[in-house]
């Protein structure tokens, strides 16, 4: 049966029914996930940042690898909703809202690891333009603050586009939940009523929305890429960090998409809006995303041969074939040749085969930030100073700690509020209508 | 008694409801409200709708945030005028970086004030006039006319495809 716009409202309507206990268990799991990663913080501000594994001359460890990671992940978000909106790809529309849920969770998540990289927490305001007791300012020279500037804009951004977005759709659940309900989304939807002079100013903010969301992603994960980029470890210091941070933000989030949308098509019955068709579109910008970062791996090496810099050189081959060269091997495998699978069209047509790319491209981008960070300072100008990193317990803790937050409030917001644009998807229903102004 | 009656079209299609609007944009008949549950292009311009405004506010925010992020680095540099990493004070490259950042936080709150006041939103009065069905599959023309003259307006949307409801005041 083809899709109507009744049709829609339904299926999506549908998920937002109280969970079962299937769902309140995954829901604790998770929470006592979230939990340990607390307690292991706790631990970590009672005794000291000395419990991480981080030493001399290795300062910069797991927690700035899941800071980038997760900043990475809420990248393809802003992709698919701004920059898929600007050019009108209308494939987007059944996965834009749940990629920029991912996108304001994945902030959140990524959010926090700056603090706990702290160590000394409640210090945590002379990152803020306020003058502490020495009347001294932060320095926005720095690429430090950039990116307090930069993630907290992200952040903000993304959360007002995500909620303006949600509008007409929150006054859809108003219309027809009843209760206590009906008095929560009468006011999250600010007295929507689909009127024309209303939408005359709505589709134009929302392609406002798109298009400064655009640079600002851009100019975020290049913000990023200059924490390291503008420091002068060797491996660190070079000019393609900014396309190339880029480039991989956008290929992990969009694997982390994949991940997220395809148990989400089966659990909510989403098979005739987020159909196949949607999946392999996503594949196939992997499929792209993984060559730029692959042209960039090799970039890499062929500079350093090139510069004739024994340092610079030096690094890399330890990247290749050190102690850390697990880590870069499954780098290399997991982001730039497990994707090239989805030129088989049997491969990328195939739900199993896109779920297990997909996760085999999350750890292969949660490498390539641990292979960035660590392998350049460990093996820096000075031989004598080179070291070694492990993660201890607590970071791992931690860790798990992050997935975990991440995953409830992923859980939490699929039975709330509604997983797929209901007002995008029957725009593509309707060949006159639609947000492009 | 009210000196004017209410009532609304409701229309399962929007080309149906296209073709009320221009009947009765020549009719005696007032549109107050025209309802979609999805943006339209074709009802847009059968009401002759204007662009917004709103891209003012979004200009005017981002001016405003490019001059507030450069002046906040300036300033701070100039508390105690310290070189750090050999660049100026008052350094045009990094202190642009904030300045950008700036600009589109400052650009974004633009938008959404503009698109409140321009929209009037949150409104409060919004069920007046309204029916539920118009946010799921329905589109919906609200027109006004004398009380005398309810009948004639309802055939017009009946004869239009719609079906009438008529508000009480």
């Amino acid at each position: 049966m083809a899709l109507t716009f009744a049709s829609i409202d339904q299926t999506v309507l549908d998920t937002l029914k109280p969970g079962g206990k299937n769902y309140w268990a995954m829901i604790l799991l998770v929470f006592l996930g979230l939990m340990g990663g607390v307690a292991c913080w706790a631990y970590q501000i009672f005794v000291g940042i000395g419990v991480a594994g981080m030493n001399n001359p290795i300062h910069w460890g797991t927690y700035l690898i899941n800071f980038v990671f997760w900043v990475g992940i809420a990248h393809s978000g802003t992709l698919i909703s701004a920059i898929l909106h600007l050019f009108r790809a209308g494939w987007r529309n059944p996965i834009a809202r749940a990629a920029e849920t991912m996108t304001v969770f994945a902030v959140c998540t990524a959010g926090l690891f700056p603090f706990i990289h702290l160590g000394r927490v409640w210090m945590v305001y002379y990152m803020l333009p306020f003058p502490n007791q020495r009347t001294l300012w932060p320095n926005f020279q720095s690429p430090l603050m950039f990116d307090v500037v930069a993630i907290s804009t992200y952040l903000t951004v993304s959360s007002l586009f995500w909620y303006t977005g949600m509008l007409p759709d929150l006054a859809i659940i108003r219309d027809r939940a009843t209760g206590l309900r009906k008095k929560i989304f009468t006011v999250l939807a600010m007295g929507w009523t689909g009127e024309h002079e209303v939408w005359r100013h709505y589709i134009r903010i929302y392609l406002f929305f798109a298009a400064l969301a655009t640079p600002l992603v851009i100019s975020v994960h290049s913000v990023v890429s200059w924490d390291f980029a503008l420091g002068i470890a060797p491996g660190w210091h070079t000019t393609i960090f900014a396309p190339y941070f880029v480039a991989g933000a956008i290929h992990s989030g969009l694997a982390m998409v994949l991940t997220l949308m395809i148990p989400l098509r089966k659990i909510f019955h989403y098979e005739k809006i987020i159909t196949v068709k949607v999946l392999e579109a996503v594949a196939k910008t992997i499929i792209f995303t993984g060559l730029i970062v692959g042209y960039a791996y090799a970039t890499e090496f062929f500079i350093a041969w090139y510069s004739h810099n024994e340092v610079e050189i030096s690094v890399f081959k330890w990247r290749a074939v050190g102690n850390y060269r697990v880590g870069f091997w499954i780098m290399v495998t997991c982001n730039t040749i497990a994707p090239l699978l989805f030129f088989i069209k049997k491969v990328r047509t195939s739900l199993v085969w896109l779920f297990g790319i997909s996760i085999l491209v999350n750890i292969g981008m949660w490498f390539e930030r641990f292979v960035i960070i660590i392998t350049s300072v460990g093996h820096d100008f000075i031989p004598h100073a080179w070291g070694l990193y492990a993660p201890t317990v607590i970071e791992f803790g931690i860790m798990i700690g992050a997935f975990c937050l991440f995953f409830l409030l992923y859980l939490l917001f699929v039975k709330h509020l509604p997983s797929v644009s209901m007002t995008e998807m029957k725009e593509t229903l309707e060949e006159g209508g639609g947000h492009g102004g | 008694m009210a000196d004017k009656q209410y009532v609304m079209g409701l229309f399962r299609d929007e080309h149906q409801a296209v073709s009320a609007v221009e009947s009765l944009t020549d009719s005696p008949f007032k549109i107050e409200k025209v309802h979609s549950p999805i943006p339209s292009h074709r009802l847009s311009h059968a009401l002759k709708l204007k662009k917004s405004r709103v891209g003012w506010y979004t200009l005017v925010g981002g001016i405003i945030g490019f001059f507030s992020g450069f002046a906040l680095a300036s300033f701070t540099a100039l508390r105690w005028e310290l070189i750090v990493g050999g660049k100026p004070v008052v350094a045009l490259v990094p202190f642009l970086i904030v300045g950008f950042e700036f600009t589109v936080l400052f650009a974004v709150f633009g938008n959404i004030i503009g698109f409140l006041f321009q929209a009037d939103l949150p409104r409060f009065d919004w069920s007046t006039h309204y029916d539920e069905r118009l946010s799921g599959d329905q589109y919906g023309i609200l027109a006004t006319c004398d009380p005398a003259q309810q009948e004639d307006l309802e055939d017009l949307l009946t004869e239009q495809g719609a079906e009438v409801r008529a508000f009480a005041s």
